[in-house]
């Protein structure tokens, strides 16, 4: 498709052009069978091989939410739930792939496109956020020895304000001038 | 937190926010874009005004400071229009310099 032909719309394509990341949630509760609905779609997310080495945790203590933001200097939004994706290295060892593989981490970043589509879907606000601490994420999650938080996934209410965001690229522009 | 005249400045929660979010910022820093280091020094400033804005009282200069600071926008970056960005970093140190002038009674 040129960049001059106009856009198709339909459901699926509708949800990714409008879909935004919701930096400022209202503290109303998320309905657990949202949530629930949300994490379930991970079981479709792209992944490579279908080896799932990408756990995904369900978060709604408002404690443990209030302290994994005190370590996630990227975490704009108050949370009530979020989805952290971690990398289960210890089983990626046992299918024989070396330490950091980098497919490892791709399939997290399906994993979390999937989640942000579900959460659109569902009519809740979502922020990805990978700027946090790993070590102290590991410790205020519990994680076991060769589990990793790699991305943590808000999820919420949008509030009625939302802080200033970065555009998009502009139409058929899909990566900056000279990369 | 008090103040030279024993009135609190912040809560030991809040206190705790900021030291939480300076140490993990130092660790996720050495991982991101050079563009993010101011940004995430002034959320680090915008969370310690926050944690400081119920006990600012009816101090005009320090209030307008830290109610300005308490409200910024929490993701710009200097790279997409950097002389807006520092021209606004610029005055916003002024006011930093006022309110420090006005506290030494020498405004």
């Amino acid at each position: 498709m040129s960049s001059s032909s106009p856009l198709p719309s339909n459901p699926v394509y509708d949800a990714i052009r409008t879909r935004r990341v919701t930096r400022a949630m209202s503290p109303e509760p998320v309905d657990p069978d949202l949530v629930a609905a949300v994490l379930e779609s991970a079981r479709w997310a792209p992944n490579a091989g279908n080896r799932r080495l990408q756990p995904v945790l369900p978060i709604s203590d408002p404690v443990t939410l209030r302290l994994l933001r005190a370590i996630s200097p990227g975490m704009v939004p108050r949370p009530p739930a979020a989805l952290v994706i971690c990398v289960d290295a210890a089983r990626a060892e046992e299918f024989g792939f070396p330490p950091r593989y980098r497919g490892l981490y791709v399939d997290v970043g399906t994993t979390a496109a999937t989640l942000l589509l579900a959460a659109q879907s569902v009519g809740l606000g979502a922020c990805p956020v990978t700027s946090f601490s790993r070590s102290a994420a590991a410790r205020i999650l519990g994680l076991r020895n060769g589990l990793s938080a790699e991305m943590i996934v808000c999820l919420g209410h949008p509030a009625d304000t939302q802080p200033a965001t970065l555009s998009a690229l502009p139409s058929g522009e899909v990566s900056p001038p000279g990369s | 937190m008090t103040t030279t005249s024993g009135n609190p400045a912040l809560s030991q929660e809040s206190a705790l926010e900021v030291l939480a979010f300076l140490v993990t910022a130092a660790r996720t820093q050495t991982e991101e874009a050079a563009e993010y280091a101011p940004m995430r020094l002034l959320m680090g400033a915008r969370a310690l005004a926050q944690g400081m804005a119920p006990y600012v009282g009816d101090n005009p200069s320090l209030r307008a400071l830290v109610d300005e600071v308490a409200a910024l926008e929490p993701v710009r970056t200097p790279t997409r229009d950097r002389e807006a960005y520092l021209s606004s970093l610029d005055a916003l140190c002024e006011r930093v310099a006022d309110t420090l002038l006005a506290q030494e009674g020498r405004a």
